[in-house]
């Protein structure tokens, strides 16, 4: 549990709110009587920081956290009623961040020691989230025994994956709190962890350099990536572009202007579109964008209706929408106490 | 994208529109804000075992205002209330809610009566809304259960049909409120025992006060020590009364200073019992107070002195008095002398309540009402249980010193676990009106049968057995039907008539759990695999025999 809460606090350190954070807990492992440090988690044997804290927000807990609830929330298919906290409110913009922990095996991991999610399974899902563009990027992390056969079926585009250990090969725990009785916190995420621990908002250190990172001696384990469904460079991928909710805004004067006579452009293109629809002579050509308006992504499919000549403007356009639309960040975290792994 | 930008743009447009009213509203401090008022109250109830009860009570008023009927649709301006409640309240039109989420077993015999009558174990959930309007009735449960889960963090969802039902006696609307009185209400209960509390309960929870957790009481509230507590719930409650629509939000923790001690001193403070002390008022309730009930026999000192109020309350005002630690001591006591001999119990009844029977499928359940007074009592007793177990009435048994009293049990009314259309089976209630003599034990008893559930609906930890709510015990008149009585004309907590008397609240029993017939969960995959092993031999022999053909084939020398 302390490495579902250690992510979390990673990712609302580096500034994504609890609104766009899903967490899930099987355990009530804070406010247990069993518990010697009532309301408080800790993820190393000195104690020195509460994970657990005063300002938490569990979307799914106890009896809710079932491998169908969270098939659910991926791809969207939850009843009416069931509240914004608990959904994952995402579009095509949106990068998200799906974080696992738990007991695995071989293209399994298992919930409440009940019921299994396969590597199927999330793979099915991935790719039902991708045709419903419920995502732009999808970074998925793993920390269970034989974790890299978790992602070895994805078959999505735009998705990042990494993994604790290889096949036939355990993930070990940290250490062991001997006033709490238990293990704290797993290797792998413990070493990640750590290496968070040195970005902030800013920080332009890429995905490489945290997958470099990986020392299979001091995990005990050897940690996988696999990026080929992935189409950007590692060492382009920012680690904030998961994990942090950056808003930068970089203001070039003369790029403003442009931007600004851009996006009128657009509105202008987009109002009549629904209007002139049907009568207007021209329907033929806004029906093709209508039809390209789905079928690839929204802002290239409108600029290549405006005029060619502002391609400068369009790049910086680009990452601009891309820098303001992709924070949104959900990690899903399944988890509970591993007493003996 | 253009939308997105005219979307910012107007966001940008609306934010100093609501800074400037959030300044306006700082400005009318200490006074109601168009129609709202909010006050805080803090109760310290040191006990005779060193325990400390605190009981903080955060009220807002919306002056003048009704609860929505279900055909309106306007929406009044809210700046104390919270608006993310006061949403949930007018999409589904409630007009009373009574949610609460507690932690362990309200002790009446050592603790008295809860400040907050909502100690059931678990979370407790209780609506009365006015029918009519476009959506029906359960329309709106289904949806205030979800909202109000989303809101709290808690499991509510999972409080479907099985575990709802309308107890209209126990459970009474607490005003009418006054327009359009034709209007039919409806009432929806449900409980949850095995829901747990924790800091993501009162992560939100604090959200919905106008001061957070930074000044005022509720700075007192810290997690890490409000979660210690030997008890430890979350109440929220909106009613409307005749001024307006009240929301009470109440937190209550039996705290134990001298487990903190290590077992020597009975000495609190602030600084003890939550680590924190209070630095500043909030600045928008119109008046905030810290309580505490002191008992006139014992040589306690208490800190700071000169204390508003009289010999059995000292009463602190946070406006004049901060930064306040309040500190009650004992200085003439080495060590915390605890009391052996069991004292004498604070509240009129003791309950206990248990189910017997060794087997998986039948089981006795039985309750044991103790009298402490010296006048009969008349409660009402009101038992929900989900179709896990099945009651058989004519087993029904009251029993006062090992004789069957069968006079003392009256206006039995049980409705049976219904079938519904999604095919599950509702809760069965069991209501009864009990006479418990004076001095005595009553002891009711009655058969159950345990279901035998089906493999899927068996929770992860199906071995440790289901939880069953709490029984509710409710004051009643009497003479008369079975009704819950408005608690305002009892005084000092008993009502003598005619030398009959009642409790002058709720109380509730300690949950029970049941063991349930539990499969073998590995059953199926030996199942299948046995199936299909059989399957492949016999269809592998036959295909063989039906496609190969068998030849002699001559081997040439």
């Amino acid at each position: 549990m302390a490495n579902a809460l250690g992510m979390y606090r990673t990712v609302k350190r580096l500034g994504i709110p609890d609104s766009n954070i899903i967490l899930m807990l099987a355990d009530d492992v804070a406010c247990n009587t069993r518990n010697k440090f009532a309301g408080s988690v800790y993820a190393k044997a000195g104690r020195h920081m509460d994970l657990y804290g005063e300002n938490i927000e569990v979307d799914y807990r106890g009896y809710e956290v079932t491998v169908e609830n969270f098939i659910r929330l991926l791809t969207g298919r939850v009843d009416p009623s069931v509240p914004r906290s608990k959904r994952l409110l995402t579009d095509d913009r949106s990068n998200i961040f799906v974080y696992m922990t738990g007991h695995g095996g071989n293209e399994f991991l298992k919930f409440q020691d009940n019921e299994e999610i396969s590597a199927f399974d999330i793979a099915d899902a991935f790719e039902q989230m991708w045709q419903k563009k419920r995502y732009n990027e999808i970074f998925f992390m793993i920390d269970t025994c034989q974790a890299n056969t978790m992602y070895s079926q994805f078959y999505s585009p735009n998705i990042l994956a990494t993994g604790s250990s290889e096949i036939e090969e355990n993930s070990y725990s940290h250490e062991n709190d001997n006033d709490i009785g238990v293990s704290v916190i797993d290797s792998y995420t413990h070493f990640v962890l750590e290496f968070m621990e040195g970005i902030n908002k800013t920080s332009q250190v890429s995905m490489q350099d945290l997958f470099s990172s990986y020392d299979p001696v001091a995990i005990r384990s050897h940690a996988g990536v696999r990026s080929d469904l992935f189409q950007r460079p590692l060492d382009k991928a920012l680690i904030t572009d998961f994990f942090g909710g950056v808003t930068q805004a970089e203001v070039f004067p003369p790029a403003q202007e442009d931007i600004q006579t851009t996006l009128s452009v657009a509105e202008e293109m987009q109002e009549p579109e629904t209007s002139q629809h049907v009568p207007g002579p021209q329907v033929d050509d806004y029906s093709t964008l209508e039809y390209h308006v789905p079928g690839n992504a929204p802002p290239n499919a409108t600029y290549t209706l405006l005029s060619g000549k502002e391609s400068e403007a369009r790049d910086t356009q680009w990452k601009e929408v891309r820098k303001w639309t992709s924070v949104l960040l959900i990690a899903s975290l399944v988890t509970w106490v591993s007493f003996a792994r | 994208m253009g939308r997105k930008t005219a979307a910012f743009a107007l966001s940008l447009f609306v934010a100093p529109v609501i800074s400037s009213t959030g300044n306006t509203s700082d400005f009318k401090t200490h006074f109601s804000i168009a129609g709202e008022r909010y006050y805080e109250d803090l109760v310290i109830q040191p006990l005779r075992d060193g325990r400390v009860i605190s009981t903080f009570t955060f009220t807002t008023l919306l002056e003048g205002v009704s609860p929505r009927d279900p055909w309106d649709l306007e929406t009044p301006a809210l700046h104390l209330f919270p608006l993310t409640l006061g949403q949930i309240l007018r999409e589904y039109s409630i007009t009373e809610l009574h949610l609460s989420l507690n932690a362990g077993k309200w002790n009446y015999d050592n603790w008295g009566y809860p400040e907050d009558p909502s100690v059931s174990t678990g979370a407790e959930l209780w609506a009365w809304m006015a029918d009519g309007g476009p959506m029906s009735i359960d329309e709106r449960w289904t949806g205030l259960r979800n909202a109000l889960a989303g809101l709290f963090c808690a499991s509510l969802g999972s409080l479907d049909s099985r575990r709802t039902s309308s107890p209209y006696s126990a459970f009474p609307l607490s005003s009418v409120p006054s327009p359009k009185i034709g209007i039919p209400y409806a009432l929806r209960y449900a409980t949850l025992p095995s829901e747990h509390v924790c800091t993501e309960n009162l992560t939100p929870f604090l959200k919905l006060l106008p001061c957070k957790s930074r000044t005022g009481l509720a700075r007192l509230l810290n997690p890490q020590h409000v979660f210690d507590a030997d008890w430890h719930g979350l109440g929220v409650h909106v009613r409307s009364t005749e001024s307006g629509v009240e929301l009470r939000l109440s937190v209550q923790a039996v705290l134990d200073p001298v487990r903190q001690s290590g077992g020597k001193r009975r000495d609190w403070s602030f600084q003890i019992l939550f680590d924190r002390t209070i630095d500043a008022a909030c600045p928008v309730s119109s008046w905030s107070t810290a309580r505490v009930v002191v008992s006139n026999d014992d040589g306690y000192t208490l800190s700071p002195e000169l204390p508003m109020g009289d010999e059995s309350v000292a009463m602190y005002d946070l406006a004049s008095q901060v930064p306040l630690d309040i500190s009650m001591s004992w200085p003439h006591e080495h060590t915390f002398p605890f009391p052996l001999t069991p004292p004498s119990p604070l509240a009129p009844l003791s309950i206990k309540r248990a189910l017997h029977g060794s087997s998986q499928t039948h089981g006795v359940l039985s309750v044991a009402l103790s009298n402490n007074e010296h006048g009969d009592i008349t409660i009402g007793y009101l038992e929900t249980l989900p179709a896990l177990v099945t009651l058989w009435m004519h087993t029904i048994k009251v029993e006062v010193r090992g004789t069957r009293r069968d006079d003392l049990i009256s206006d039995i009314s049980y409705h049976p676990p219904l079938l519904q259309p999604n095919g599950h089976h509702g809760p069965s209630m069991l209501q009864v009106k009990l006479t418990v003599p004076a001095k005595s034990t009553l002891r009711l008893s009655i058969d159950v049968t345990k279901a035998f559930l089906k493999y899927t609906e068996h929770p992860p930890d199906a071995m440790r057995g289901w939880d069953l709510p709490p029984a509710v015990l409710f004051p009643v008149l009497v003479d008369g039907p079975v009704k819950h009585v408005v608690n305002d004309s009892f005084v000092d907590g008993i009502d003598s008539r005619d030398g009959y008397q009642t409790i002058p609240h709720r109380m509730y029993t300690p949950t029970l759990l049941v063991d349930l017939p539990t499969p073998d969960f590995s059953m199926p995959y030996n199942v299948i695999i046995l199936s299909c092993t059989l399957m492949t031999l016999i269809f592998g022999s036959i295909f063989n025999l039906l496609t190969r053909k068998w030849v002699i084939v001559k081997v040439e020398e």
